[in-house]
């Protein structure tokens, strides 16, 4: 979990806590982008960098209570988690982060039979490969469009799963949300996706 | 026996183990059977993959003036403290 140019969680936190400069230097080279791209994915990329700084600012001011139940990354992407959250409601109130547990289906229902089983089930892609896909510039843009139309939290989980390779147990404690909702809001980013993908390549 | 739909509510947790034996015996069973739920799950996976190839997921890059400027910044929040 933690980056590989860094000391241990053990070594840097009391020289973090010292307000050690080179310390300051490494977390901030190690983890700054990754925080950048949490951030982004709930506020968007307008304000993403400010409230990633904003967010590290807080975490000095909160490591004295640090109690080390997870990692120093983790943590501290709890931090920009919730700086991104109260921004986001901040600035506009009608936005619902809890969009996740809305009990919409997976599969439009449409396309299955009264039994559950499919009417009309997936069609064949073009493409059976990552870069085959992404060859399609048309594509990349639905993939691109079809990410930042998700509500923010599916978007911060999607991103820190697919693309950044965080565990689980990670993702849930960084995004405070419980074990079976992380799953689901993963799953149903993911689905949305696979769904932009279908429209595109499934004709 | 799992429906069709049940397959595709659940294809996050089938394809990262995290069904419980008796589920994931339901799934075998299904998937057996029915070649539409297979090419389905076959799409989620590499809808996965793409994912994590696509431009989007690439971390942003951060420029060392800019981890300087962000050090400073932190080093002058711990000084209004003291
Ligand atoms: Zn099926």
């Amino acid at each position: 979990m933690a980056h590989p140019t860094l000391p241990s969680d053990d070594e840097l936190i009391p020289r973090l806590l010292a307000n050690d400069e080179t310390s300051y230097a490494q977390v901030v080279a190690a983890y700054h982008g990754l925080m950048v791209h949490l951030a982004r994915a709930i506020v968007g990329e307008a304000i993403a960098d400010e409230v990633a700084q904003e967010a590290w600012v807080a975490v000095l001011r909160a490591l004295p209570k640090f109690e080390r139940r997870s990692s120093l990354k983790t943590w501290i992407l709890r931090i920009v988690s919730n700086t991104a959250k109260s921004r986001l409601r901040h600035e506009s109130r009608t936005v619902s982060l809890d969009e996740s547990l809305e009990e919409s289906p997976i599969i439009d229902p449409a396309r299955l039979k009264p039994n559950a089983h499919w009417a009309s089930p997936p069609a064949m892609w073009h493409a059976d490969t990552p870069d085959a896909l992404l060859a399609s510039a048309e594509l990349r843009c639905c993939i691109s469009d079809a990410l930042a139309t998700l509500p923010p939290l599916q978007r911060a989980a999607v991103t820190l799963r697919d693309m950044q390779g965080l565990s689980m147990e990670a993702i849930c404690k960084i995004l405070e949300v419980s074990e079976s909702n992380g799953r689901v809001l993963l799953h149903r980013a993911r689905s949305r996706i696979q769904m932009a993908i279908e429209e595109h390549e499934g004709q | 026996m799992p429906s069709c739909k049940d397959i595709t509510e659940h294809s996050s947790d089938y394809l990262d183990h995290n069904l419980p034996w008796w589920k994931r015996m339901g799934y075998w069973l299904h998937l057996a059977m029915c070649v539409h739920c297979r090419r389905y799950l076959d799409q989620l996976k590499l809808t996965i993959d793409t994912i994590g190839k696509s431009p989007d997921a690439t971390t942003p890059n951060v420029s060392p003036e800019e981890i300087q400027a962000i050090v400073e910044k932190m080093k002058q929040s711990t000084k209004k403290q003291e």
